[in-house]
């Protein structure tokens, strides 16, 4: 699929970064040159200079940080030269150090592709260490370091005729930049944009959808509040927007919101495609009990076996044939150090039991939990 | 030095030690946080800027001072980088970070040792095998003999200039260490492998002279041979430094030494005795910790590997306590005190065993 032209991103500066860039990391990235000048000590001496300095990461400085409700924040930023360009529907993995330790969460962005700074909204969780943080403790000025946009939640190059933008809560974000866009791209087609929220109160980017209604001609703005009118089922919508199987739909939402409008696309047999994006704060996986066969997979090679009984991963690698490094087999040198990138673990030396995404283990005093992948 | 007595502890004993210590490990790896990254970022950032300035004062300085100067302010800096920065990281102490820079698996460092020799050599052998006969390859490096078990040989007569020219090349001893020469010539291992490990080692000894004997007098110009003698001066003194502190961590008096038949069956607690027993610490301010790599405290860091070492000034009271509760040696002592003993066992070793009359 190729990306939405964005002209205003090409600037003489981006042109520049990039002809400069890559061949500087290329140089620095050679075995000899590292040894002489490392790359963390040129990115620490940039970011030095200039926050935003960076040959390898897109830095972005917070620009304004809107109060779209009591409980969410918009963050409008400006990135570096070295950031791309995203498409609609699209989201950046933001990457903070909360206590010494990185995290990094995904957000939708809201902003029109192309857009020269960029946005992404994050509703605060109760429990939630990102999204409080950002809350508290973060403000206009400062830095942050995020992904290039990444994502398969996008509008076709060929628009077609009909389009739902369906979504609830903070999942408005995503579908608020596909507006954006074809406002920008001077759609001609039939759009219904449903948003499904708490309250008036609760609504995101009120003022905005209210301009866009104004001077979008195709535009169908549609907002269930359920508190007043109701719980919001997949009959509703239906009553909503009558001709629901003529239109491509894309949607973003709670789980649960999502599940049901799946469900009720499948029992209809709906023919328009029905395009969905999950978000999830941090997956909290079912660990199944000890001992129960699992699958893990050692992505990079692609290999794949299935546990038996409560040994370490190492032991169950082994077992398959597999000859993973490793050194002591009792935690102590980390040789068996590697990223499990999705699944439950449980460290048994210290009994902790977790389902981090891209966390460090070490195959031989880790047992799985849940079906595993490994980076290795 | 003869082989350590099985403990008097009882089993429960034991065990109960064996809690106790986690307790202690758990109470600083469960408040791990920013404090610790700044500690090591902060590490980082004075060792970046003394090699900078030691580097600029060979350059461009002017008279005999200014290279003093500048050979201090590089031995400084190669001083912090190997041991309170490399070591540690390599250790694993900051992989919780999550950053990538104090990755342990990829950290790479300013000595002619290559890093994943050295993972090999000193965190798998020595850590696993501590002070274990015949397995840990770290008594004596293979060159000196430092215990009657070891069996003399006519070279060791030469053992105390074996010993000072480790001192000297220390970082071509610990770079060296990982080939296993030693397994290599009694056809312990295949030509093939030993020939790998020997390209990795001197691809690492091509960086180091390549950098400091060759780019940067080339960069000099006419002050070349000034920065050759500089260069060379810093890493003879780094050399110096790392050889004294490593060999008072596991050779001096009163560490025990293990025979490998009464490890099998180790539990933790045994483990956590024979690393406590096979180290031994130093005495010293805040300044010779940290340009120790805080090594100056062995026995914290055998214990805990992978705990940031900047807190085992913190845990070094409670395990001392712990060793007054369970009778367990506690070795400790200032660097002078300890390196004395050291030597004493160099040079008694180094005679052949005294004949037991039949």
């Amino acid at each position: 699929m190729q990306p939405s032209p964005t002209t205003a991103t090409r600037t003489t500066a981006h042109v520049l970064a990039r002809a400069v860039n890559t061949p500087l990391v290329k140089a620095l990235g050679h075995p000899w040159v590292e040894s002489i000048v490392r790359l963390d000590a040129v990115e620490d001496a940039l970011s030095a200079l200039h926050p935003l300095l960076s040959l390898t990461q897109v830095r972005a400085r917070v620009l304004r940080i809107v109060d779209e409700t009591a409980t969410t924040k918009t963050f409008v930023l400006q990135p570096n030269a070295l950031w791309a360009s995203a498409q609609a529907g699209q989201f950046v993995r933001v990457q903070l150090e909360i206590n010494g330790r990185r995290v990094e969460r995904a957000y939708s962005l809201s902003s029109r592709p192309g857009a020269r700074r960029i946005a992404f909204t994050v509703k605060r969780q109760d429990q939630g260490l990102v999204s409080n943080h950002l809350h508290t403790a973060v403000s206009v000025g400062d830095v942050l370091t995020i992904s290039q946009a990444t994502g398969e939640f996008v509008l076709p190059d060929a628009l077609p005729a009909n389009i739902l933008l369906l979504s609830a809560g903070s999942g408005i974000t995503p579908v608020m930049s596909m507006l954006r866009d074809l406002k920008a791209r001077n759609y001609g087609g039939d759009v219904v944009f449903l948003h499904v929220c708490r309250a008036p109160d609760d609504l995101i980017f009120a003022a905005q959808l209210q301009a866009l209604a104004a001077d979008f001609t195709g535009l169908r703005l549609v907002v269930h509040y359920d508190a007043s009118a109701g719980f919001f089922s997949p009959q509703v919508l239906a009553q909503h927007v009558p001709d629901l199987n003529t239109r491509s739909t894309w949607m973003c939402g709670p789980a649960g919101f999502m599940d049901a409008i799946s469900a009720y696309w499948d029992t209809q047999g709906f023919d328009k495609q029905l395009f969905s994006e999950r978000f999830v704060g941090a997956p909290l996986l079912p660990s199944t009990a000890p001992g129960t066969p699992v699958q893990v997979s050692f992505a990079n090679s692609g290999t794949t076996f299935t546990t038996s009984g409560t040994d370490p991963l190492l032991v169950q690698a082994e077992r398959a044939g597999l000859t993973p490094k490793h050194g002591c087999r009792i935690g102590i040198c980390r040789s068996c150090q590697c990223v499990k990138t999705s699944g439950t673990v449980e460290n048994l030396q210290t009994g902790e039991v977790s389902s981090a995404p891209n966390e460090l283990i070490r195959l031989c005093i880790s047992t799985a939990r849940s079906d595993v992948a490994l980076a290795l | 030095m003869s082989f350590a007595k099985p403990t008097t502890l009882s089993r429960e004993q034991v065990a109960e030690f064996e809690r106790e210590v986690n307790t202690i490990r758990d109470s600083v790896m469960n408040n791990l946080g920013q404090a610790d990254v700044d500690h090591m970022r902060n590490m980082i950032r004075i060792s970046r800027a003394s090699e900078i300035g030691g580097r600029a004062l060979l350059h461009f300085g002017v008279g005999p001072l200014s290279w003093v100067a500048g050979v201090l302010a590089l031995a400084s800096a190669k001083i912090l980088d190997n041991m309170e920065i490399g070591h540690n990281v390599m250790h694993g102490q900051y992989d919780w970070t999550g950053d990538p820079a104090l990755n342990s698996q990829t950290f790479e460092w300013d000595i002619a040792c290559d890093g994943e020799q050295w993972r090999h050599s000193h965190n798998v052998t020595h850590h696993t095998y501590t002070n274990i006969l015949g397995k840990d390859r770290d008594l004596g490096y293979s060159l000196l003999r430092m215990t009657d078990e070891q069996k003399w040989k006519p070279r060791h007569w030469f053992q105390p200039l074996a010993n000072l020219m480790l001192a000297m090349g220390f970082q071509y001893g610990v770079g060296s260490h990982d080939l296993e020469i030693g397994r290599y010539k009694h056809g312990a291992m295949p030509k093939a492998e030993f020939k790998a490990r020997l390209d990795r080692f001197l691809t690492k000894v091509g960086k180091v002279w390549f950098k400091d004997y060759l780019l940067f007098p080339a960069l000099a110009l006419w002050s070349a041979p000034r920065v050759l003698a500089g260069n060379f001066c810093a890493n003879l003194i780094r050399n110096l430094w790392t050889y004294l502190i490593i060999f008072c961590g596991h050779f001096t008096e009163g560490v025990a030494i293990y025979r490998e038949e009464d490890t099998r069956n180790e539990t933790k607690g045994d483990w956590y005795i024979r690393q406590l027993s096979g180290s031994s610490n130093l005495t010293g301010g805040r300044l010779f910790h940290v340009m120790s790599g805080h090594l100056s405290h062995q026995i914290e860091h055998h214990l805990f590997p992978d705990m940031p070492a900047h807190r085992y000034p913190e845990v070094a009271p409670q395990i001392q306590a712990l060793c007054r509760k369970y009778g367990l040696f506690y070795n400790t002592g200032s660097l002078y005190k300890q390196y004395w003993t050291v030597m004493k066992r160099i040079l008694t070793y180094t005679m052949p065993p005294k004949r037991v009359p039949v």
